[in-house]
């Protein structure tokens, strides 16, 4: 269980100017919980995310995961990039068995763990591989191997999917899906897009920018488990309510951003 | 003698060419005429033809003719006095640049993953860049003597250069991102070092080592020239004071063999350790691509 509490960044952007990315930000995230996190653009979604990943300071407040402060990343914490973020000069193997060999996994093992994952995300055969030769979104599915296979109880994910074309992203949504469904695991997934929000999430935390802040928590009924028809969920009348609801908060933040003076 | 850098060529295969692809594997010929080789061997042809002709209708005593310079390099060759020179030149030339390679790839990684030390080094490392590195030889054998150690730390300052720039350029061009991801699963900065930053950055500093090999060799043979007539450079100056074309153009033929080897091999070992960093790759890949300083 992940508690985010009181959280405050702000940062000094190049111009010399104070940007707070985040004000006051409490989060509560449940065991095995899929949080979708949706925001404007520069509403300090990602800074949320490093900060839970522990890879940026914050000035003030808590997160604990498991009860547990964090101070950097944690083993039991593994991370996901928008822009896959992988080793070139590595093979698909070896980038699935990064993690496992920063954390000192005997070779053996950690191919083994490697190849199953890989099976897993439907790569099998592309072990040898260099990523330049893979697809957008076999290049993710190896990001995704790479996170599963340090064994993580959270997952946090940074707009994973926003750089695929649609159709991939589709698969993808229901790949993610079908594994969360199978491996048990808290998930929180940033992504500015409203339908991919609403058709992971059990939640959507709903930020608005400048400060960034959580607006709104937006509880979705939709059944699960969902992997199986995504398309279909998408059609139906409870997921256009909640879209349509989203849209209308966030346009409302956009013409207050507008009233402001903030270009958005 | 500037050595540039030739750019990467990308062989098109049969299956990778535009446009609707051809019934058939293109022939002998065709595969022949698409290297580089044959266009080579045809201008170095041309020109071997050329001044040939020139020397048979103007030369004299001193402008030897192509077969001629050809003839005058095979006896050298044999003669014991070259391969004396030969030996004394690659002596100073190895040990200045594995000096080079030592002191530049640490200093310009460092360089390039920690900006402060920019400030200070940035003013010397223009300097090294701009200055004609002639200039230091008098300064040099002043202070260090004619011996091979002033052959040494001025075939060093004359390649360290390319080795430090391209090396940092090297490690500022690895994507952040990648830093990042290392960092997230636990990588503290030996980790960092040893999995992503020097790894990313090899491509660049094979380019340097290069490149700094190119500079190296001009480094030998100037300072031999100017300064301390010793090795291929005192073997050209004896040459031209005997007044004796043809070895003479026979030992700068010899030196731009060894250059054009060198380099050559340098290129090849390029090539072999970092396949993965073509320009053809994907976009993703770019952040590591050679976008380095060239020689001038």
């Amino acid at each position: 269980m992940i508690t985010v509490h009181g959280l405050c960044k702000s940062f000094t952007a190049r111009d010399g100017e104070t940007v707070e990315a985040l004000r006051d930000v409490d989060l509560e995230v449940a065991e095995n919980e899929f949080l979708t996190v949706l925001g404007p653009s520069g509403c300090g979604k990602t800074t949320l995310l490093r900060a839970l990943a522990g890879l940026v300071p914050w000035d003030d407040g808590d997160i604990l995961v498991d009860g547990e402060p964090v101070r950097g990343p944690g083993p039991e914490r593994s991370m996901v990039f928008q822009n896959f973020a992988l080793l070139p000069w590595a093979t698909v193997l070896e980038n699935v068995a990064f993690g496992l060999r920063l954390r000192g996994v005997a070779r053996a093992e950690r191919a083994e763990r490697a190849r199953s994952l890989l099976a897993t995300v439907g790569l099998a055969g592309c072990e040898a591989k260099l990523p330049g030769e893979l697809s957008g979104g076999m290049q993710q599915r190896v990001g995704i191997a790479r996170a599963l296979a340090v064994r993580p109880r959270v997952l946090l994910m940074d707009e994973p999917f926003g750089a695929v074309d649609e159709q991939t992203r589709r698969l993808l949504q229901e790949e993610l899906l079908a594994l969360w469904e199978e491996h048990r695991l808290t998930v929180v997934f940033i992504t500015h897009s409203m339908e991919e929000a609403v058709l992971l999430g059990d939640r959507v935390a709903l930020m608005s920018a400048r400060p960034g802040r959580i607006a709104e928590i937006v509880p979705v009924g939709l059944e699960r488990p969902r992997s199986r028809d995504i398309s279909g969920l998408a059609r139906s009348g409870e997921y256009a309510e909640i879209t349509t609801y989203l849209w209308e908060r966030l346009r409302e933040m956009h013409a207050e951003h507008r009233r402001d003076g903030v270009a958005s | 003698m500037t050595l540039t850098a030739t750019p990467r060529r990308t062989r098109r295969g049969p299956g990778t060419r535009a446009g609707p692809r051809p019934a058939h594997r293109p022939g002998p010929l065709r595969r022949f005429l698409g290297m580089n080789l044959p266009y080579q061997l045809l201008t170095f042809a041309v020109f071997a033809g050329g001044w040939e002709l020139y020397a048979r209708a103007r030369g004299g005593l001193l402008l030897p003719g192509f077969t001629e310079t050809v003839r005058a390099t095979v006896a050298l060759l044999g003669e014991a006095e070259l391969w004396r020179a030969l030996y004394v030149s690659n002596q100073a030339l190895l040990l200045g640049f594995a000096l080079a390679v030592v002191v530049g790839i640490p200093a310009g990684t460092a360089l390039g993953r920690f900006r402060q030390f920019e400030r200070y080094a940035d003013v010397y490392l223009n300097i090294l860049l701009v200055t004609p590195m002639a200039a230091l030889i008098p300064l040099l054998v002043m202070s260090m003597g004619v011996g091979p150690a002033s052959r040494v730390v001025l075939v060093a300052l004359f390649s360290v250069v390319m080795v430090i720039v391209n090396s940092r350029a090297g490690v500022r061009q690895v994507d952040p991102a990648l830093i990042e991801m290392a960092r997230s699963f636990g990588a503290d900065e030996r980790r960092i070092w040893t999995r992503i930053l020097l790894p990313a950055a090899l491509p660049a500093v094979m380019t340097g080592i290069r490149l700094g090999l190119g500079r190296a060799v001009t480094g030998m043979v100037l300072v031999e020239l100017l300064m301390v007539s010793d090795g291929l450079g005192g073997l050209i100056l004896t040459y031209r004071g005997l007044l004796k074309a043809p070895p003479l153009y026979g030992v700068i033929a010899i030196i731009l063999a060894e250059a054009l080897l060198l380099v050559s091999a340098a290129h090849w070992a390029e090539r072999r350790l970092t396949r993965w960093a073509r320009p053809n790759e994907p976009r993703s890949l770019s952040a590591s691509g050679p976008r380095t300083a060239r020689s001038f």
